[in-house]
């Protein structure tokens, strides 16, 4: 069921989120928030395992992602209720329930806890190698982890766009969980930060890749000593083309042209050669 | 193949009467979608392994009365193989999401058939006749030398045994960026539309090798996605009017005529979420899996995980009708989340009056809900329940306290065999059931 190309083991992990699961369906005096982030682990632990797959189910992805949003949504505004803090999730807070037990199948819960005054996030106590295992990821790997998988899906992409030239006028402006994922962050480090986690996605995916740079950086390592002088020599190699379609071919790169003004003058000859070095 | 005569016991009437039912096992595969074909006297189903299963009611004879109206294997065809992009590293899997078959113009058949990306036209013909009597090639086929031959014949048609063929007539590629869902043939018979995720095209059938885009939802920023498109299909009827539902539990109808880019829908179908349901997984189960135009064209059917709902075509605020599926399962949803059995894709169908639906379920078990007489019935698709001349036993899940003799319980459901694929006659009560790798077919037989 999670897909092509990753095999399940049953781990000591996965036993316990079944058992927990099924604590979380059969209990009634589970709290809300201990439900609350159960259902946010197995969210992310999904996500987490989609982004391994070759080709991750947009279907599935766009609706656990979702309820990650709905779910920080609702911890943010509890948040901004409280004098307390929203806690990062990596440092647990006085613990307000013992946490699981060792077997990780039963929950014990302390009779007439109070509930709601604590914080929203982190309700666990970090007792052993398990609960340590189910901490709270924080708000960082929930933003990364919805963006890299969205943005992954973009990547594998597009070759046919679509023939319409109509501009496509969305009845439903959609909400954008960017801003709701920053401003969770308002007490710890900026978006760059987990931006930089599928930084490298962002060339790849970026059809401005080539126009970026300037034509001399994508051709570092060849080795243009010899042609790296102010008199454009005719060079040695290269056949010399008519000059008229010299010109034409240097008109295809315009781009090139003004880029290249900062750095080593390409004269004609040198571009020529690039030319034909590529073809 | 034996073959089963059952009857319902008359408490739990829906309508049928008499069940006479073949059961056809597919050895490998598992079977991925089951249409009948506009008269009924075909049914295709299609696997996992790209391969399509035709079958052919066989005609009223006198010699053999009961065996009226049993289907058998009429023809067998790879229709997809799997694909490898060496572009973006993707295999695309041959396992066939849908068949339309398309109305019938001649003497041949004709179906649309579809995997993740390429969509297929199909061509099955019969021939049984054959040309003998050549005068350049021999009986064995074998070119004579011309010099050696001393007079002419004309060749003439013989019978021969029939032979079933298919033949790939058109094939539909490089459309779709994402995983095809949906297809559906429109009522000109000249176009048909093809869904993914995020886009629907519109083809011609003699044009493979351009289409028409005609909705898109992919935003600009795919971070800002938050739904998809789940299934589509067109109005039985008016040729210009399509609906497609979506990963948020609505559905859009779009007429297009309005605009060349349906982003605009005429109607937007969607129910106000009832807040004592509420729960973390209320959007996953509101995910809705099939929409399907009823046969007079004044409703549709959408399938969400739990419940068929069946809509008014000119009230878009809420459905008409609600039928809970396995209402049971509400109290189970982490754990059907867990196993990703909560992302299961339960189709639904009509029957040829539009006064049954039904629909499948965990257990092997299907459900059809009878609109006008409000009542409804669980029946199981396994071998084991199937006796000679026995009653199709109507089957209940026990929600809790205590179990009856025949009941079974929510916790001894088997998640694994699901019935997500079931076809309806479109005139008759015949009905098509998939259970993995078996395919049941139901008779209603009118003693």
């Amino acid at each position: 069921m999670l897909g092509r190309g990753l095999k399940r083991k049953l781990s000591d992990y996965e036993e316990n989120m079944a058992g927990l699961s099924s604590a979380f369906d059969s209990s009634r005096n589970l709290p809300y928030p201990l439900k609350r982030q159960l259902v946010l682990n197995m969210c992310l632990t999904k996500l987490q395992t989609y982004k391994m797959l070759v080709e991750p189910n947009l279907h599935r992805s766009v609706l656990i992602a979702n309820t990650v949003r709905q779910i920080q949504e609702e911890m943010r505004q509890e948040s901004s209720q409280q004098p307390i803090n929203v806690c990062n999730g990596i440092a647990p807070n006085p613990p307000s329930y013992p946490g699981i037990d060792s077997s990780g199948i039963s929950l014990h819960l302390p009779s007439g806890s109070s509930q709601q005054e604590s914080n929203c996030c982190n309700s666990w106590s970090a007792e052993g190698p398990i609960e340590n295992s189910l901490l709270m990821v924080s708000d960082d790997d929930m933003s990364s982890a919805i963006s890299s998988i969205l943005k992954d899906l973009d990547f594998m992409e597009d070759i046919s766009p679509p023939t319409s030239l109509v501009p496509a006028g969305d009845d439903e402006p959609p909400k954008s969980p960017e801003n709701t994922c920053l401003k969770l962050e308002d007490d710890r480090q900026d978006l760059k930060g987990a931006e930089c986690v599928f930084g490298s996605f962002e060339i790849s995916n970026s059809t401005s890749y080539l126009k970026d740079l300037a034509i001399d950086d994508i051709f570092e390592d060849i080795d243009t000593s010899m042609y790296d002088s102010d008199f454009c020599s005719p060079p040695l190699m290269a056949p010399r083309p008519p000059s008229a379609a010299t010109e034409e071919t240097l008109k295809t790169f315009p781009s090139c042209n003004s880029s290249s003004a900062n750095n080593i003058p390409i004269c004609r000859t040198d571009l020529k050669w690039v030319l034909h070095y590529l073809s | 193949m034996s073959l089963f005569t059952h009857n319902f016991s008359s408490d739990d009437c829906v309508g049928l009467h008499h069940f006479g039912e073949t059961r056809w096992q597919y050895s490998t595969d598992i079977i991925s979608t089951v249409e009948f074909n506009h008269t009924g006297e075909l049914l295709a189903t299609g696997d996992k392994g790209g391969r399509v299963v035709i079958f052919q009611r066989e005609q009223e004879s006198k010699n053999q009365p009961h065996r009226r109206g049993e289907y058998n294997v009429y023809s067998t065809f790879q229709s997809h193989e799997p694909e490898f992009d060496y572009l973006k590293s993707l295999e695309i899997e041959e396992k066939i999401n849908k068949i339309r078959w398309l109305p019938q113009q001649n003497a041949a058949y004709f179906l649309l058939s579809t995997n993740d990306k390429t969509v297929k036209l199909w061509k099955v013909s019969e021939r049984d006749k054959r040309p003998e009597g050549y005068n350049l090639k021999d009986e064995d086929g074998r070119l004579r030398d011309p010099s050696m031959i001393t007079m002419l014949r004309v060749p003439v048609l013989r019978p021969m045994d029939l032979m079933v063929e298919a033949t790939p007539r058109r094939v539909f590629a490089n459309a779709h960026t994402y995983h095809i869902n949906s297809i559906s043939v429109n009522s000109d018979y000249e176009t048909y539309m093809s869904a993914d995720d995020l886009r629907i095209n519109l083809w011609n059938f003699e044009i493979t090798n351009q289409s028409f885009n005609i909705v898109d939802i992919k935003p600009a920023n795919m971070e800002e996605l938050t739904e998809v498109i789940t299934a589509a299909e067109f109005h039985p009827h008016h040729c210009n009017t399509f609906v497609y539902s979506s990963s948020k539990g609505t559905i859009r109808l779009c007429d297009m005529r309005a605009s060349a880019l349906c982003d605009r829908h005429s109607k937007f179908f969607e129910e106000p979420e009832d807040p004592s349901n509420r729960s973390f997984f209320s959007e996953i189960i509101s995910s809705i899996s099939d929409v399907k135009f009823s046969h007079s064209g004044r409703y549709i059917m959408t399938r969400d995980y739990l419940t068929v709902k069946v809509w008014d075509l000119n009230m878009e605020n809420r459905p008409i009708e609600t039928y809970q599926v396995h209402d049971y399962l509400r109290s189970k949803l982490c754990s059907l989340y867990e196993n990703d059995c909560i992302f299961d894709k339960f189709e639904c169908v009509w029957n040829g009056s539009d006064s049954v639906i039904m629909t499948g379920s965990y257990n092997n078990f299907f459900r059809m809900f009878d609109r006008n007489t409000k009542r409804d019935v669980t029946l199981e698709a396994s071998r084991e329940n199937s006796k000679p001349r026995a009653i199709l036993k109507p089957r209940k899940v026990c929600v809790g306290g205590k179990r009856r003799k025949d009941e079974i319980s929510v916790d001894s459901l088997d998640f694994s065999k699901k019935i997500l694929h079931t076809a309806w006659h479109p005139s008759e009560n015949i009905i098509a059931v998939a259970a993995t790798n078996n395919l049941y077919i139901f008779q209603d037989k009118v003693n």
